[in-house]
This record gives structure tokens, C-alpha cells and sequence, in this order.
């Protein structure tokens, strides 16, 4: 039981940076991301590639970043020319093309099979400290990255992203450089996301492009809304509620004596539902955005 | 100071809503952009800007072509301050940190200086300075949005319809402040205007745009006095002298 239990706090742990991720481009810059899912499988493809070619995880995390900085900057490309909702749409394609591409790209990293026998990040270590010590780790992260994108959205940067958020037209008339803020936003969440990829692929060892189908960037938006967009807390308990909520499914299931197939639906009806529930009644999310404070030019 | 050269503008794949435009601004006067609504007064003036780039022609400031010099870029080196047509205050931010959002690029003792200087001059203002720009009348938020563009002392001020949806009483202490900044700084002053008559009581000189043309162009006290304006703008009213058709009066 303990063991499942830090099984869950180490998923919650990576889904609730995913979630800061994605709620830094929504909830602060503005950005609809629905190709959310990508930035994450840039870090787990950055680990399975280093792997494959007997590099250590330096090597992994390194190419994990790289990979996330050029989709980022891909993404913010494509921000250029389009309006907000159809560059929603946009990562949404590229996503998908990339997932496609790691699928049918045998060469890559294994096509459909993936790569299997990632190690351990603590693997040496005897069997209760091994995940003890990644769920170390994973926590580690995650405050390290609340941390930063706290210091971020609070100092002039963040003013920066609210004036744009709030009237574009008006910041631009001030001399805020729209599409940089826009791009630098993208690319530390990108980075956050890939250091979520890269400690996933260390974790469950297996890395495949069936963990990027787009479900998994919805599960994330899902996280944000019932967090609470446009505060970090909000995200990061919106990631944990959920991921917990996922692991009780199962028990669940077994009071009611319903069969195991109804384990998915059950979580996806649960994705769903509390959505709509917080779309409906509490659009601000469980922790709602802080609105205005103290200021500085 | 700004001088347009034949500048055609549209937005993306659309038609050319600016048809060759010439149009000058010298230091210390106040041009003013007159025209019916949606004939691309307000595209003119982001065109000057910046924010629109002209698809043939040319932008010059000061001498130099700035078509292709970035916003953000004329805003650091204190060329120029813009004060869009709507939605010009950040509603959730007090007056002053509204107003020294204009003066990011200055060192701060200069800053607080000019802030100082704004306040004495802007006492509406003054007196609010705590409080959020949503609580402001459409008088003061024109004055807040003309302070922040102000408090860098750019070379070149561009403000479109400053006087929009006013009542006359604060139209005209709008007029006023405007005419007091050309005055006192010599700034090279362009504005977009739909009251074209208040509008021409306090410029020095005007182009009418209809059509994506300049239609007429003249000294604002040549314009008050022109029949073809007359029956412009004051549309219900017959032309005081019918033997003149509209537009006939470029140059
Ligand atoms: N961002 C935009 N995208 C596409 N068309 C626009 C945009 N802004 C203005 N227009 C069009 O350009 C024309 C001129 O608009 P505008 O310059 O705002 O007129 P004015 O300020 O004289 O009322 C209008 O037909 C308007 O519909
Ligand atoms: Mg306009």
C-alpha cells in the first residue's frame, strides 16, 4: 500500500508540473496550448534517444531540453500568424505530427514499440529507497519549479504577461515586445514539461508514442481548470486532486463489483464530468486567480 | 518630423485600405486625421506607428525610414508615445503605476522627477493617484492615457480620437492639454479625430481621408472655412455653396 501510495505522489508530482507548465501559458501568457502533451514527450524522447545511444542521463535531459526549446520556439512561430484560436488548433497538429512521426519512425526510438529497459533513476538503491528517493526528487522539482514560476509571474516579467493578457493592443503601444514575451513564456514552460518527460521515462523505464495521444493534454487542461487557472497552487492541487481521484478509481470499481474495462471510462467520465461541474459552477477553478495586489512598474 | 510617403496599408490578405498616402508633421504642430468612420484613420495612425506595415511606400521619422523599425524599439528610445483609440488604461492598475508604465525605459530619479512634474501639471490626476484607472471618468482616463505617453517626453506624440465618446465640456480640456503639450514641448503632435470642427479649433493642420485617399488637405483654419468640409461633416445640413462638389479641394 505505501508503495502505491508513492506511486501516486510520484505521478501526481510530474502531472502537477505539467500542469504549472501549462497554466504559466494559459493562465499568465494567454497561450491555448492544446500541444501540451509534446513538450512532455520532448523529455521522455530526450531520455529514450540518449539511452538507445548509450548516453548517460545528462546527455538525456540535455537533448530533452533542446528538443522542448525548438518545438517551443516552433510553437511561438506559428503564433505569429495566427490568431489565438487557431494557433490552439496549430499545436494541436503539431503534436499529433510529432506523436505520428515517433510512431512510424522505426529508427528513432523504436517506432510504435518504443524504448523499453530506461534505467532506474535510483536504481541501485534497495527496493523501498529507490522510489522514496525519485519521489524526493519528483517533490524537489516540483517546488523548485513553484518556486520559479512564482518569482516569475510576481516580478516585471509577470506584469509584463498581465498587461498583455489583459490588452494586447494597449502593452504593444507601450513597448512590450508581445511575440518575445510570448516565445520566453513558451520555452520555460517547455522546459518544465521536459523535465517532467525525462523524469517519467527514468521512472516507469518505457518510452512510447502512445504516452503522447492528445487525451493526455486534455487530462492536463482538465488539471489547470479545476485547479484553478492563473495561480500556481491551483495547478499543482488540480494535478494532485486528480491524480489521486485516478487512483482510488480502481477501488471503487471493486465495491460496486463492476468489471475491470470500466476502469478508463470511469476515469475519462471523471475527467469529463468535473470539467463540465467546474465550467459550469466555479469557472475560476478550486484556487482562483489572485487578482490585483501590489504592482510595480 | 513624420513624413508618409505614398504609403499603401491593409491587413492580411484584404484590400489596400490605405490608397498612397502622403501626409507631413512638423515638430511643435498638431496634425489631425479627419474622415468618416471606417476610412482608415485609425490604420493610418498605426501605420505610423508600427503596427501596421506599409505594403508600398514609406514611414520617415526624423529623417530616417522607420517602416520597418518595431514598436517596441521607437518606444525605448523615446521617439514615440501612442495612445490607442479604446481601451487605453490598464483598468486593473492604479494611475500611477498606469502612468509610470510609460517610463520603464528611464532612469529612476529621472522617473520620479518627471511623475512629480506630471502630477503639478495634471491635478485631476493628482488627487487619484491611488486609486484603480477603472474608477476614472472618460476625461481623466484621455488624460492618464496622454500623461503615461507623456512622461518619457517623446519626440513624437500619436493619439487616436483622444476626444472620442466626451462630453463637450471635457472635450475641450482635452483640446486644451493637447494644445498646452504642443506649446510648452514642441512635440510633433498627429491625432485622429471624428469631431472634426472642435478637432480643427486646436490644430494647426488637417488631412481628410475618404476612400483610402487624402481627400482634402489644408491649414485647420482654411479647413473651418471650406464649404466642401461643411457639407462633409455636417451631413443633414445642405453645402453652403452647392456649386462645389465634396473632394474637389486636394491642394
Ligand atoms: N485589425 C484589422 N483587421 C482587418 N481589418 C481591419 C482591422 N482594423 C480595421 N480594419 C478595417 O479597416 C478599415 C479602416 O478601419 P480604421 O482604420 O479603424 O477606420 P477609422 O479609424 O477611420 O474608423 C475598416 O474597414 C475596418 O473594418
Ligand atoms: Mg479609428
Amino acid at each position: 500500500m505505501v508503495e502505491f501510495l508513492v506511486h501516486v505522489a510520484i505521478m501526481a508530482c510530474l502531472y502537477g508540473l505539467l500542469s504549472l507548465s501549462l497554466n504559466l501559458q494559459v493562465g499568465f501568457a494567454g497561450l491555448v496550448n492544446f500541444g501540451q502533451v509534446i513538450l512532455f514527450g520532448c523529455g521522455t524522447y530526450g531520455a529514450a534517444i540518449a539511452f538507445s545511444h548509450q548516453l548517460g542521463p545528462v546527455a538525456g535531459i540535455a537533448l530533452g531540453i533542446v528538443f522542448a526549446v525548438i518545438v517551443a520556439a516552433a510553437f511561438a512561430r506559428l503564433g505569429r500568424n495566427l490568431g489565438a484560436d487557431y494557433w490552439g488548433i496549430a499545436t494541436l497538429a503539431v503534436a499529433e505530427v510529432l506523436r505520428i512521426l515517433a510512431n512510424n519512425e522505426a529508427w528513432l526510438a523504436g517506432g510504435a514499440q518504443g524504448v523499453g529497459g530506461i534505467p532506474l533513476l535510483f536504481g541501485d538503491m534497495p527496493r523501498p529507497m529507490g522510489p522514496l528517493m525519485t519521489l524526493g526528487l519528483c517533490v524537489a522539482l516540483l517546488l523548485a519549479a513553484w518556486w520559479l514560476c512564482q518569482r516569475l509571474t510576481t516580478s516585471r516579467y509577470g506584469l509584463a504577461l498581465k498587461l498583455m493578457r489583459e490588452e494586447p493592443q494597449l502593452a504593444a503601444s507601450l513597448g512590450y515586445d508581445l511575440a518575445a514575451l510570448k516565445t520566453q513564456t513558451l520555452m520555460v514552460a517547455a522546459v518544465l514539461a521536459a523535465a517532467s518527460g525525462f523524469v517519467f521515462a527514468h521512472y516507469i523505464t518505457f518510452v512510447g508514442p502512445d504516452q503522447l495521444v492528445s487525451s493526455e493534454t486534455f487530462l492536463i487542461w482538465a488539471m489547470v481548470i479545476i485547479g484553478g487557472s492563473g495561480n500556481h497552487l491551483g495547478a499543482i492541487v488540480g494535478a494532485i486532486l486528480m491524480q489521486f481521484l485516478f487512483a482510488f478509481v480502481p477501488f471503487v470499481k471493486d465495491a460496486l463489483g463492476l468489471p475491470s474495462e470500466h476502469v478508463a471510462a470511469m476515469r475519462l467520465t471523471l475527467v469529463g464530468g468535473g470539467l463540465l461541474a467546474f465550467l459550469i459552477w466555479r469557472t475560476q477553478g478550486l484556487i482562483p486567480e489572485h487578482v490585483g495586489g501590489k504592482q510595480n512598474g | 518630423m513624420i513624413s508618409v510617403n505614398n504609403v499603401r496599408a491593409g491587413y492580411g490578405d484584404g484590400p489596400d485600405i490605405l490608397q498612397g498616402i502622403n501626409l507631413n508633421a512638423a515638430g511643435g504642430e498638431i496634425v489631425t486625421i479627419l474622415g468618416p468612420n471606417g476610412c482608415g484613420k485609425s490604420t493610418l495612425l498605426k501605420c505610423i506607428a508600427g503596427f501596421v506595415r506599409p505594403r508600398g511606400g514609406a514611414v520617415e521619422m526624423e529623417g530616417c525610414d522607420v517602416s520597418a523599425v518595431p514598436v517596441h524599439d521607437k518606444i525605448r528610445h523615446h521617439l514615440m508615445g501612442f495612445v490607442p483609440q479604446t481601451d487605453n488604461v490598464f483598468s486593473t492598475l492604479s494611475v500611477a503605476d498606469n502612468i509610470m508604465l510609460g517610463a520603464r525605459y528611464m532612469p529612476a530619479a529621472e522617473r520620479n522627477a518627471r511623475y512629480a512634474e506630471l502630477m503639478a501639471q495634471y491635478p485631476s490626476l493628482a488627487s487619484k493617484q491611488e486609486r484603480k484607472a477603472s474608477a476614472l471618468s472618460g476625461g481623466e482616463r484621455q488624460i492618464l492615457s496622454l500623461a503615461r505617453a507623456l512622461i518619457s517626453k517623446p519626440r513624437v506624440l500619436l493619439l487616436d480620437e483622444p476626444s472620442a465618446g466626451l462630453s463637450p465640456m471635457m472635450m475641450h480640456e482635452v483640446f486644451a492639454a493637447i494644445a498646452e503639450i504642443r506649446d510648452r514641448t514642441g512635440m510633433c503632435i498627429v491625432t485622429v479625430e471624428q469631431n472634426a470642427f472642435e478637432a480643427l479649433g486646436v490644430a494647426d493642420r488637417a488631412y481628410v481621408l475618404s476612400l483610402g485617399k487624402v481627400a482634402i488637405e489644408g491649414r485647420a483654419a482654411d479647413l473651418l472655412a471650406d464649404p466642401a468640409m461643411r457639407h462633409l461633416y455636417l451631413g443633414g445640413k445642405p453645402p453652403v455653396v452647392e456649386s462645389r462638389p465634396p473632394f474637389a479641394a486636394v491642394n
